[in-house]
């Protein structure tokens, strides 16, 4: 049955396993920790007896070549080097001689590899962090910028109550916060003050990588949200905002198109992000314990959601800081019977429960659309109908800047509320390490 | 408001430019892998625009002649790019352009970027269905080979991974050759499914020229054409369908790599790997790893991720085209690019693997024979929930007195029923045993022909 697929044989060797076998194509990307690993597994070799200082600072020498020719782009691969580990210390061996052989003494791919992981982890984790720091900057200085414009809070797509906008930019920013006890607990792990505990699940686990591959997964679900909203607001029926053309694309058909194509991309990549961690959790599953090659997947996991989230918050960035909005046509989109709440809220003030006040309200709509007015054209004594407790003073309440002022307790979208969520978001990344 | 917060970034922007944007937005890195299938349906959509009165015979021949030279850069790997290349449909519309002059300006007319990429992703995954369902057959066929080759091979099957009956070592075989069966007939059933055009749809609304959709779908070989153009420029079942395709194959091949994984182990030595696919230990200098069959295992993860990624990205999309559809190719690509040296592998693997027969008859125990003794009384008449607790009652006699089940004697059998008389002996066979099973399905020789058979006429009959 060999002739079946010899032909593809090269010796004993089946060319398609090799490259299948093969993670050097991806791998490669952590040269850099792979090198500071070994240079202190060299430190800790010499202190063990294992190596003289001479042969110490020969490999470490070596090892500074080996990264200047990846610096460079110099650095020449090999066919038989299978991984970046192999690699370093092909070329290692090239430049020094056999001293190189003495490097990997005590140590394995196993933990060397997981290590590397976790050293390029932990910078690109501290990346993405001052990129999400940006775009919540970014988010919280037009949030405090445009604190007067209004425009209708939307629940079910219908319209619901007046809110201020600022309070919508909020709203985006604050779902950003449970991400710093994330971050936190994932630089904990990654500090390497801190030593595992066991050899067999250390070299083994990757509950940090399915963390990271959640801690994506959550909040590009966040950002979806987010372009979701802007996508319906920049429609035009909508009209509320408008992205700068940078963010926006044309169509190869219809000359009036202006996509918001950087929205949409923004929205469908949560799949990609969360297929990676769907995947890698299947990957682990029924795994016997310790290292498996099937950990190998663990990698271009890791690389694409960080490639993924590196782009879409610096582009999200970028559309929050370049977009239009439109105050006028939001203004114009609020109307009278989103104020039917405040109606209401009227009659509870002046004692009426506020299961009567829904009901006597409800009733002030139905007469209003009825007789084919606008809820704030009714009349004192139509109201009046209604109920006695209706005076002149109700026409404070067909006033949107009176009612978003209702919302004073915290968390609301008063002015001194708004206010507050900016002067919490600005501590936090005040306070919250880099 | 954005020029204030423009210093935040807007140093990287080239003129009124994000550049960090544009290769966001850019899928030529990816979908370059369609230039070929962009440059067939092109010369097909020319040739529907002549028939319509849009083009002339002369300026079809100069678009037809500048393709096949756009064609050739491609395979050569001479085309070059330019920056303002942002899909494969633009490069090669702007090289046509250079090569031929204004006429390829008119060979977009009527046609939209959303019913041409469409039309190239299902003309390319159509080729790609056939490369994989070649390369499934190869395994097939390999592993209907190797069962009739070792068709006497006994040895334990297992349930919970504790020794249940005999069977053969075929029979092991064809049960992963059946579920890859299934995995062969859903491909092609995919490729059905994708082997429908789209061209003519437009962007949204359809083509208003007269386009004869006919004459294009026969250019191109499409069985059918799409119904309703909003549909057919947005949906991507055949997408998802292929993505769970993967899945579904990839969850059976990790079920044999598992198999392969613990039969290879020192403690059961049932197989070996080839040294072709197994992998030694930077540390430990015994070591002998199946790694090809870990890998194997592992990647119906990445497989799965894809399906179950873009069923995310599909869900809540308004109708017709949204920009979100540009994640589709990413997923086809790596999964076929997956299954395609995944089914490679494992056809290396099951061709090159040894076997110890020794070993695997060695761990055929006699207690394994227990349930055949039940049948031995129910054979002679006892019902068989009264055989099973006879049977039972002789293991735990076997396991109390510290023999083999083989090893008591008549008199002690008959302690537990009078049923049994000399020719109990017959039951300590394990080619017996595994015989009995004849019944379609079973284990027996003539039922292990009947699956060889029945693969390889599916084999001969389905198409390629």
């Amino acid at each position: 049955s060999g002739k079946l697929w010899g032909g593809r044989f090269v010796g004993s060797v089946d060319p398609i396993m090799e490259k299948f076998n093969a993670s050097i194509a991806y791998d490669q990307r952590m040269w850099e920790a792979d090198i500071q690993g070994s240079k202190a597994y060299s430190k800790g070799l010499e202190k063990a007896g294992l190596l003289t200082k001479a042969e110490l600072g020969e490999i470490l020498c070596g090892l500074d070549k080996v990264a200047e020719e990846w610096a460079n782009g110099t650095f020449v691969q090999n066919p038989s080097d299978e991984d970046i580990h192999t690699a370093n210390e092909r070329r290692l061996k090239e430049l020094i001689g056999e001293t190189a052989g003495k490097l990997h003494t005590g140590r394995s791919r196993n933990d060397q590899v997981v290590t590397d992981l976790r050293l390029w982890m932990r910078g690109s984790c501290s990346a993405l962090s001052a990129h999400l720091r940006t775009l919540l900057t970014t988010m919280v200085e037009r949030a405090e910028a445009e604190k007067d414009v209004l425009f209708p809070g939307y629940t079910h797509l219908q319209r619901a109550q007046p809110i201020r906008w600022s309070h919508w930019i909020l709203s985006g920013a604050i779902a950003g916060n449970p991400l710093g006890v994330d971050r936190e607990l994932l630089r904990k792990e990654l500090n390497f003050s801190a030593i595992t505990l066991n050899s067999m699940d250390a070299t083994s686990e990757r509950d940090f990588v399915a963390e990271f591959l959640f801690w994506g997964s959550l909040c590009m679900t966040h950002l979806s949200k987010m372009a979701e909203d802007l996508i319906i607001y920049g429609t035009k029926e909508f009209s509320f905002v408008q992205l700068s053309d940078a963010y926006s694309t044309g169509s190869s058909l219809m000359p009036q198109k202006k996509n918001p194509d950087s929205l949409e991309l923004i929205r469908s990549k949560v799949g990609r992000v969360f297929g990676r961690c769907a995947g890698l959790l299947m990957t682990l599953k029924g795994l016997p314990s310790t290292y498996n090659k099937d950990l190998q997947e663990d990698k271009e996991a890791v690389f694409e959601v960080f490639d993924t989230m590196n782009s879409v918050l610096q582009v999200a960035t970028g559309i929050i800081s370049t977009m239009k909005i439109n105050k006028a046509c939001m203004e114009e989109a609020l109307s009278p019977d989103m104020l039917a709440t405040d109606l209401a809220y009227y009659l509870v003030r002046k004692g009426m429960p506020f299961r009567r006040a829904h009901e006597a309200s409800g009733k002030a709509v139905f007469m209003a659309e009825t007789k084919k007015l606008a809820l704030s054209q009714l009349s004192l004594t139509e109201l009046q109908t209604i109920s006695p407790l209706f005076t002149s003073d109700v026409s404070q309440v067909w006033n949107y800047a009176n009612s978003v002022e209702q919302y004073q307790a915290l968390g609301g979208t008063a002015q001194s509320s708004v206010d507050w969520q900016i002067q919490q978001l600005r501590g936090m990344l005040r306070t919250l390490p880099q």
